[in-house]
């Protein structure tokens, strides 16, 4: 277990010092002017100048290189070109609501992706009826689930509101884990983890609804091959039901594919917060990178792309860690 | 009962117990308790403002943060191009136009509580100066600045600049910052750190708080020296999506949508929304790059003239919410200037385009919400294919814009933009659009009879100046490098119970907060 761990940490660093080289490559290659965007249309070519030396974007090329890797792996991620705040003071203020997102939209795709996936195995009519379903929805984008699912829970049944992480008329506290839901629980404030967790329904399950359609197709597989399995055929020749056999028997048996999924799906899912955090509002990482790109704030940019790239490989790390305590064969491998 | 089902009843008796037993975090001077009240008004930005410091902001989105909370010493009168007194109440130029001298209002106090003194004044302006960010250019030619006494502020120039007055009534010109930040919370960056999320100011509305991402909020300041705001509070919260926006619009949960509105939706819809389209200096501009072929050819660029139908560009990419440009500058600007003499006319227009070196152009659009720019950018695209050209259209942002001064010939042969100068004097406009330096001349356009003219002109009175802020237009137009296509008004889609709707033309996307009321 010690050398998975050291592997997978040889991993993580060498996934973020590729990131890291893949956003100063786009910063270089891009034709963009930052230093004017921040001292503005009327400022004088000297400004500009200036500016660009504040910036360090005058250096030769191999020097800003070495400089930049030798701020990150010092932790220093710079300032924003458009908040004008640090970077990092930036990603903690985002961070939390794109965790509390990703990981309640987490937890929906590993039930619903075992839910349907169980069902798919089961067969059957509602086995046909799930998979026509999840052909269907695996092939729609996740801005146009996130604006149907407010077209029909907010402005049609008016159940569930359309954007924001909380409603204006509550007090927002101030962590201490600026995990909304987290903070309101503790700070005993019933009503505000209610609309806290009303806010929370439509973005998690636009988030979540690609990846529980994967990870039941996965399931779904894994589990019927698993059931052609000896063991299998034994379980079920001593007179067990067809529900014990495929939860205590398949299903431990079937999940490591699924696991897997999972952890791959995370990644998509750091993707998907982007698009979704757009649509709702949210304000976590996804918006904060979305508005930096339209600012070609780098440092902005190069601070979330590897705060993202953490969170997935940590989050495979764990999904490996799993495999090896549900399948102890791979930890020999 | 079940054993089940005995757990289930007291796990919710106890959840019930807990919460009967617990606070509650709802605000509770109930100011923003629902929706569609009189107490709140509901503004969705489409992106985070950059920071709410009026000496660092130069952006559109954002102002009514900034303009709700800080004034200058004049303003323009609502509906006109014309300057009004606002903290000053008067104010006289000498005879060599280097001397401004203000007369102050004695019964302003700033959100903090002091009383605001020519001495706030002149450490305001001061701020902007060592804070030196984008807007600091307006206080560039100051020599001085002196308080006579507590209520009159004079200004010298080092040069004379005719266009002052305007940077004084500009949206981004210098505005009155309190001790707050200027002592208190200076630090060593004069405040700025204290103003990234706090405000004091002197305007109708305080900043209480500001949540990057989430939302602002500005509430009524009690103490305001003015008319008094009608809403207790206005809320501006991040809604990214124009679709969001649309929804929450015509659910009530928004009272009004300020800019991005797809034309193309204005007709569909519901009665209780109100459409308000209102003169603005914003400008839609086709860029040519005369740097490399085919438009560094006079000749193939003149033929653009025939080759680009505006009414068509106008009436389809905007509906009724533009209007073609008659002149150079924005409507009202400059009286008697030349007219546009664009007019399409096919065989001429394929006449020059025969004679490009290269027929393959790229046609750049810079981003918005509405997808406006795109639209024109297909159009135009269509446009120039009958002409005979084969042109590639793509999307820009605006660091990268600005990034193409860089390398021209890389650059695009095209690009289409939305403009607004910083106040409503042609050589705002001029200066930073047509002369060769101009941050705005983002392809790099040259012609030194026009800098020429331009330097001449900002230090002449108007009846000097003018004639020749028309020559620059004569030139612009017949030097073919910037095509000026429609006037673009401010669209306001709002609630039909909002009234009291006041907008300025030169503050873009902006309409006075505090004006604004329910119903009668």
């Amino acid at each position: 277990m010690g050398a998975l761990v050291l592997r997978r940490f040889g991993a993580l660093l060498a996934v973020l010092f590729g990131l890291a080289c893949i956003v100063f490559v786009l910063q270089t290659v891009i034709p963009s002017d930052p230093a004017r965007a921040m001292v503005g249309a009327n400022a004088s070519q000297e400004a500009v100048e200036a500016k660009k030396a504040e910036l360090g974007y005058d250096d030769p090329l191999p020097q800003q290189f070495t400089q930049y890797l030798q701020r990150l792996a010092q932790g220093d991620l710079q300032s924003s070109l458009r908040t004008r705040n640090e970077v990092t003071a930036d990603l903690r203020e985002f961070a939390p609501a794109t965790f509390e997102l990703a990981f309640s939209a987490f937890v929906l795709a590993v039930a619903m992706g075992l839910g349907l996936g169980l069902l798919l195995a089961g067969g059957g009519r509602a086995g046909r009826i799930i998979r026509i379903f999840l052909i269907g929805g695996a092939s729609v984008p996740a801005f146009l689930t996130g604006l149907l699912l407010i077209l029909v829970f907010y402005s049609w049944l008016g159940i569930l509101p359309a954007s924001g992480r909380v409603g204006d008329n509550f007090i927002v506290p101030d962590g201490p884990t600026n995990l909304l839901v987290v903070d309101s629980i503790i700070g005993g404030t019933p009503d505000l983890t209610l609309d806290a967790l009303k806010h929370l329904i439509l973005p998690a399950l636009t988030l979540a609804l690609l990846p529980a359609l994967a990870i039941a197709r996965t399931l779904s597989t894994s589990l019927t091959q698993v059931e052609r399995e000896d063991y299998v055929r034994t379980a079920r020749s001593k007179g067990l039901t067809e529900r014990t056999v495929l939860l205590k028997h398949a299903l431990r048996n079937a999940s490591g594919p699924a696991l897997t999924m999972s952890g791959l799906q995370v990644g998509l899912m750091l993707g998907g917060v982007v698009v979704v955090e757009r649509i709702f509002a949210w304000p976590g990482i996804g918006l904060y990178i979305d508005q930096s790109i339209a600012y070609s704030d780098f440092p902005a940019i190069t601070g979330a792309t590897l705060l993202l790239g953490t969170a997935y490989v940590l989050v495979n790390f764990f999904v490996d860690l799993t495999q090896a305590w549900a399948d102890p064969r791979i930890r020999t491998v | 009962m079940t054993r089940r089902t005995t757990t289930l009843l007291a796990v919710l008796a106890a959840g019930a117990l807990a919460v009967t037993g617990c606070g509650s975090a709802e605000k509770t001077d109930s100011a923003s308790s629902s929706s569609g009240d009189s107490k709140t008004l509901r503004i969705p930005y489409l992106a985070d403002m950059s920071v709410p410091d009026p000496d660092v902001f130069y952006d559109i989105e954002g102002n009514g943060v900034i303009l709700s909370q800080y004034e200058g010493l004049l303003k323009y009168k609502a509906g006109t191009l014309d300057i009004e007194p606002n903290l000053a109440t008067e104010y006289e130029v000498s005879d060599d136009g280097k001397t401004y001298t203000f007369t102050l209002r004695d019964d302003v106090t700033f959100h903090s509580g002091p009383k605001m003194t020519c001495d706030s004044v002149k450490a305001a302006f001061q701020r902007r100066v060592d804070v030196d960010q984008a807007p600091a250019w307006m206080l560039a030619d100051v020599k001085s600045m002196t308080c006579e006494n507590a209520t009159t502020f004079v200004i010298e120039l080092k040069n004379k600049v005719t266009p002052f007055l305007h940077y004084m009534a500009s949206s981004w010109g210098p505005k009155v910052v309190g001790p707050e930040a200027i002592e208190t919370n200076a630090g060593d960056d004069f405040g700025q750190t204290f103003l990234e999320t706090k405000g004091d100011g002197t305007g109708p509305y305080k900043l209480s708080s500001f949540k990057r991402g989430s939302a602002y909020t500005l509430t009524k300041n009690a103490e305001y020296w003015g008319t008094p705001a009608n809403f207790e509070e206005v809320i501006l919260s991040i809604t990214p999506d124009m679709g969001t926006q649309r929804l929450k619009l015509e659910k009530g949960d928004l009272d009004v949508i300020l800019h991005g509105f797809p034309a193309s939706e204005l007709e569909s819809l519901p009665d209780s929304v109100t459409v308000e389209k209102q003169d603005s200096l914003l400008r839609l501009i086709l860029y040519v790059n005369s740097n490399k072929a085919p438009f560094n050819d006079p000749a193939v660029r003149a033929g653009l003239q025939s080759t680009i139908d505006t009414n068509q560009l106008v009436e389809q990419g905007y509906s009724d919410t533009a209007e073609k440009s008659t002149g150079i500058y924005p409507p009202g600007l400059l009286p008697g200037e030349p007219k546009l003499p664009y007019t399409p006319d096919p065989a001429k227009a394929k006449a020059a385009a025969d004679k490009a070196k290269t027929k393959k152009l790229t046609l750049a659009y810079s981003a918005d919400e509405s997808g406006v720019q795109r639209r024109v950018g297909e159009l135009l695209q269509a446009q120039l294919k009958t002409a005979g050209y084969d042109v590639t259209i793509k999307e820009v942002q605006l660091p990268t814009v600005y990034g193409w001064a860089e390398n021209l010939e890389e650059a695009p042969d095209l690009a289409i933009m939305t403009n607004t100068p910083d106040g409503a004097h042609p050589d705002l406009w001029a200066s930073i659009m047509f002369s060769s330096t101009g941050g705005l001349n983002f392809l790099g356009a040259k012609n030194e009879k026009i800098d020429a003219n331009l330097g001449k002109a900002i230090s002449l009175p108007p009846e000097e100046a003018d004639p020749l802020y028309k020559e620059i237009a004569q030139e612009v137009i017949d030097d073919n490098k910037f095509f000026l296509l429609g006037d673009v008004k401010n669209v306001f889609v709002m609630q039909d119970s909002l009234t009291g709707l006041s907008n300025t033309p030169a503050y873009p996307w902006l309409v006075d907060f505090a004006a604004l009321k329910r119903g009668e």
